[in-house]
């Protein structure tokens, strides 16, 4: 703990406490639990990336089927590959902390869900959402017809402006009406 | 970066119209999309607002909306320089593939693409949707970035961009950076725009952003230090990783059942033991003592020590206290009555903040399976096998959902004489429930008279025959829910109805059980006894104590055991008969609410009651902590933690108003039946509850006698019910307006919605005729792209100076 003080300076402490939605005991927590994640000679590096395998072996997102997805999201990479610089880490933990904000939140449950990148829930995107929830192997699977029945009713729902995708003003719609969503979009080391 | 710029200049140079043609499409589909959606949004989130949420969401709101609008105002301007970001990106992307191509040989390429996609794909897949403004906002890091770029790109485009960024400044400086979507390096270079913006100020004001933000992080940390101090956090949260959001809801309501019961100590405390402490009693001659034929069991019975004990009712008689408007009897129906109104507005609260959580989204806005799509996912679950678990949940709770849509289908088309059939069972097994009830009541009635007898039987006896009341009705409580569970299962409802039904039945029986019990208790008992009172609250203590007995052998001589045995020897028959164990969290929260109203019903007789009930209540919450984490399996079906916490609230509302109609009732019947006048506590010589207050008011000076008279007369009631009417009419239709303002609106954003379509499909067509265009020009020039210019082109003239601008 000595060492992560040290290696964390005051003024950065502060500005990560100012930029994030983090307290200072997380902030520290977060960067032991990220320095476990290096290697011996990468610790002494600033700015070190992890990449995405290692990220995933954290116990709080290993279970978790959109954790690939989270890693994308969060990552600042210039190729794309979903590892993470410390800062990186400490942007998803503040997006999934408590104190959070509802807007924040659903920002970036929407980016997750959004496996295609292009800004909409579309079709596809929504079956793979559906696909990720209910497990990835054929017998857990929902049949064709269940899926297509269940993504029309999604669309009924949410889709406001009948064009055939759920966009992010739409999504927020939906999950600001949702109670539960702020409690349950949340990981804490 | 200059090669790039040149290629910049070229394009507007080479094509003008087409230029001119895709800038007023650009513009067209912003300003009908971009405005109506968010007005739109806007609105709708406005009214649900003034219907629901809270002051500073709506404000929040509002000013989101006028951040949106100053974005589109600039948009026209902001577009020129958009649209030739959009060239340069998709050239980028291609150069990385080809890097010698040049570029009109790029265009094309980019028009096949994009016509390809035009035939075959929606139009969000067409390239230039990127490019849409509401797309642009959905994506602030990315946008940000490219402005950041284009600002170190050159001063020309500089000038386009500082209005944008001056309407974003105005965005982002309303918000704290934590508040902004982009990463840690975005928000510092957002910082540092905005410490100039600052120094720019002055240093007053820069002070005072400072000593605001010090005083946020103070209140922040206070609140984090008062969170800290909720006991529990660990376990909730370990209970929250195996089992979900359902079943934490009801430790979190049992939490809460310890505060409000901690609550009621203190209001003891300080109305009823306080006083008679430090003023005594006017008959304590006799200091209490445990001792002569006193024995443990009267802590079972709540006789002999604990009769003469602070526990109940009778101890608390008039001490030196005895001031007109400030004596003990006045201060224990202050106290009594002080629990019970706070609890009922606690109670209230809680229930409306959730109800409107669900009414907003059951009636108006049906959006369950969106809920479970986009809000399924429990994001704090650690452990692996409660992730598959919670797959599985998920999936059987979609499955189940698509049945249920079938279901209605099927139900839709029943013929009439299946209906007619139905209907007949359904009566039938209502009966049949009805009965049930009947006799539980009967049963229940019938163990309550049989108790009061009289006998000297052997001390075993006599116990058992004490707590025969509080045993049947445990017994009945928990045989009879399943057995209505059973039945609800022939009635061919949808797998959700059998669950409320068997519920709803369930909780009528449980406190309906309470009310016969309550009932002839206070009739059989008006016969004998000194201390009625006292009695009474020896029944509640007895009911509470049992209640608590029960749970605990529930957990270790039932539900440990059964686990052992699986665990042990898992293929033996008994282990197989026995099944998994589930937690069923609406009869566990059923428990709590009868445990609760037990002792609001008693606590006018037995003070103490709330004590007992802080330290059986805590007791509860380990006991049941080592039930679910020890001995159950999670629960196939899951509670959403919102409907389920309304549902815990609305039966603890019952619960209370069930006390308070018991107490009310039994007060009066004592009123009316002048015959018994209570022997012992505060109410002696002929004082009641009921005139108790008189005596006070009598004792005041004459004009605050006739004002409190004048309050509690028909003549101040009459004008209050009607102004409540008169609100209570403007917002109901209030809301009926918003709810048409809404309907109208959603179908404007439906309208604007396909309109931003069809202009994007007809832009790709355009692309797509350039392309050819374009194929034709490069093999020979013609005239047909004149042809293709509309009129209206010339008509806006104030798109294209951005451009001069911009290659100059």
């Amino acid at each position: 703990m000595g060492t992560t003080a040290s290696q964390l300076g005051k003024d950065l402490l502060s500005e990560y406490q100012e930029l994030t939605f983090l307290t200072k005991q997380e902030i520290l927590l977060a960067h032991k639990r990220f320095t476990e994640l290096l290697t011996k000679d990468e610790k002494d590096l600033p700015n070190t990336r992890v990449s995405m395998e290692r990220v995933l072996t954290l116990p709080e997102l290993k279970s978790n089927p959109f954790r690939k997805r989270i890693c994308y999201v969060f990552s600042t990479s210039e190729q794309k590959d979903g590892s993470l610089t410390f800062e990186d880490f400490l942007d998803l933990l503040s997006a999934f902390s408590d104190s959070a904000t509802l807007e924040i939140k659903s920002h970036y449950a929407f980016r997750i869900f959004d496996f295609d990148d292009d800004g909409t829930l579309d079709c596809g995107d929504l079956e793979k959402l559906v696909n990720c929830l209910t497990g990835e192997t054929d017998e857990t699977r929902l049949t064709t017809e269940e899926m297509r029945q269940l993504i029309n009713n999604i669309l009924e729902e949410s889709d406001i402006d009948k064009d055939g995708t759920v966009n992010l003003s739409e999504f927020q719609h939906v999950i600001s009406r949702s109670p539960d969503f702020v409690s349950s979009f949340k990981i804490v080391l | 970066m200059c090669g790039q710029a040149s290629h910049l200049l070229y394009l507007p140079q080479s094509e003008p119209h087409q230029q001119d043609l895709e800038e007023q499409h650009l513009l067209q589909i912003s300003r009908s999309g971009v405005r109506v959606a968010s007005k739109v949004r806007c609105k709708v989130g406005y009214f649900d607002s003034v219907c629901g949420s809270n002051l500073s969401q709506k404000l929040k709101l509002l000013r989101w909306w006028r951040c949106l609008l100053t974005l589109v105002l600039y948009e026209g301007r902001r577009l020129g320089f958009g649209h030739l970001l959009l060239k340069r990106k998709c050239r980028e992307k291609k150069m990385e593939a080809h890097p010698t191509v040049n570029f009109m040989r790029l265009l094309s390429e980019e028009s096949t693409h994009s016509s390809l996609s035009s035939d075959s794909c929606e139009y969000y897949q067409t390239e230039i949707f990127d490019q849409l403004p509401s797309i642009q906002a959905s994506r602030p890091d990315q946008n940000t970035q490219g402005n950041w770029e284009t600002h170190q790109g050159g001063p020309e485009t500089g000038e386009s961009h500082g209005h944008l960024s001056r309407g974003q400044k105005d965005k982002a400086s309303t918000q704290p950076l934590r508040n902004m979507v982009m990463c840690i390096q975005g928000k510092r270079d957002a910082r540092d725009r905005r410490k100039m913006q600052i120094s720019n100020i002055g240093f007053w004001e820069s002070w005072r952003r400072s000593q605001s933000i010090n005083r946020k992080r103070f209140w922040a940390q206070m609140r984090g230090a008062l969170l800290g101090l909720l006991p529990w956090q660990r376990t909730l949260h370990a209970i929250e990783g195996r089992f979900g959001v359902g079943v934490k809801a009801y430790f979190v309501f049992l939490r809460y059942l310890i505060y409000l019961n901690l609550l009621h100590c203190a209001f003891i405390g300080g109305f009823i033991l306080g006083p008679t402490a430090f003023y005594g009693r006017c008959n304590s001659s006799e200091p209490l003592k445990f001792g002569g034929n006193d024995s443990v069991l009267d802590f079972f019975l709540g006789s002999g020590y604990l009769d003469r004990s602070p526990v109940f009712f009778g101890f608390y008689t008039r001490g030196s206290l005895n001031l007109l408007c400030l004596n003990t009897p006045l201060l224990y129906l202050a106290g009594i009555l002080t629990i019970l109104f706070l609890s009922l507005i606690m109670v209230v609260r809680r229930t409306i903040v959730g109800y409107k959580h669900t009414w907003m989204l059951g009636k108006r806005y049906s959006m369950n399976v969106s809920y479970k799509i986009f809000c399924g996912w429990d994001f704090t679950i650690q452990d692996p096998a409660s992730a598959t678990l919670k797959c599985s949940f998920i999936r059987n709770d979609l499955k189940l959902f698509l049945e249920e849509q079938s279901f209605s289908l099927r139900k839709a088309q029943r013929t009439l004489g299946q209906k007619a059939r139905l209907y007949l069972l359904r009566f039938v097994l209502n009966l049949l429930v009805l009965s049930l009830l009947g006799g539980a009541f009967y049963l229940i009635c019938f163990a309550t008279e049989w108790s009061q007898s009289e006998s000297g039987h052997h001390w075993l006896v006599s116990l058992v025959l004490q707590y025969l009341p509080p045993i049947t009705i445990t017994f009945v409580n928990l045989v009879l829910p399943h057995i209505f569970r059973k039945i609800s299962s022939f009635e061919d409802y949808s797998f959700t109805t059998q669950v409320n039904v068997t519920l709803v039945r369930s909780i009528f029986l449980k406190l309906a059980s309470l009310g016969i019990y309550l009932f002839f208790f206070f009739i059989t008992i008006a016969e004998h006894q000194q201390c009625r009172e006292n009695k009474i609250g020896r029944e509640m203590y007895k009911l509470c104590i049992f209640n608590f007995l029960a749970t605990f052998c529930n957990a270790f001589l039932l539900n440990y055991p059964r686990k052992l045995v699986q665990e042990k020897y898992p293929s033996s028959l008994l282990a197989r008969l026995s099944g998994k164990q589930r937690f069923l969290i609406p009869f566990n929260v059923l428990d709590l609410v009868y445990s609760q109203t037990v002792s609001w019903v008693g606590v006018f007789y037995c003070p103490l009651l709330p004590l007992i009930g802080t330290v059986t209540l805590m007791a509860m919450f380990y006991i049941k902590k080592f039930t679910v984490l020890r001995c159950c399996v999670a629960e196939q079906r899951m509670f959403r933690a919102s409907s389920s916490s309304v549902l815990f609230h609305f039966m603890l509302l019952l619960g209370l108003l069930m006390a308070s109609v018991t107490i009310g009732f039994n007060l009066y019947q004592q009123e009316v039946t002048q015959n018994i006048t209570s022997s012992c506590g505060p109410f002696g010589n002929g004082e009641t509850v009921f005139n108790v207050m008189g005596v006070c008011v009598d004792s005041l000076p004459s004009l605050a006698q006739s004002t409190l008279r004048y309050l509690a007369s028909e003549a101040f009631a009459l004008p209050l019910i009607l102004a409540e009417v008169i609100i209570l009419t403007s917002y109901v239709s209030r809301g009926r307006a918003n709810q048409k303002a809404i309907e109208r609106l959603k179908d404007m954003l439906v309208m604007s919605s396909s309109d931003k379509r069809f202009l994007v499909k007809q832009h790709a067509t355009m692309l797509r005729r350039k392309k050819t265009l374009t194929d034709r020009v490069r093999s020979a020039p013609s005239e047909e792209d004149a042809n293709l210019k509309p009129p209206s082109t010339q008509s806006h003239p104030s798109v294209r100076p951005v451009h001069s601008q911009t290659s100059a």
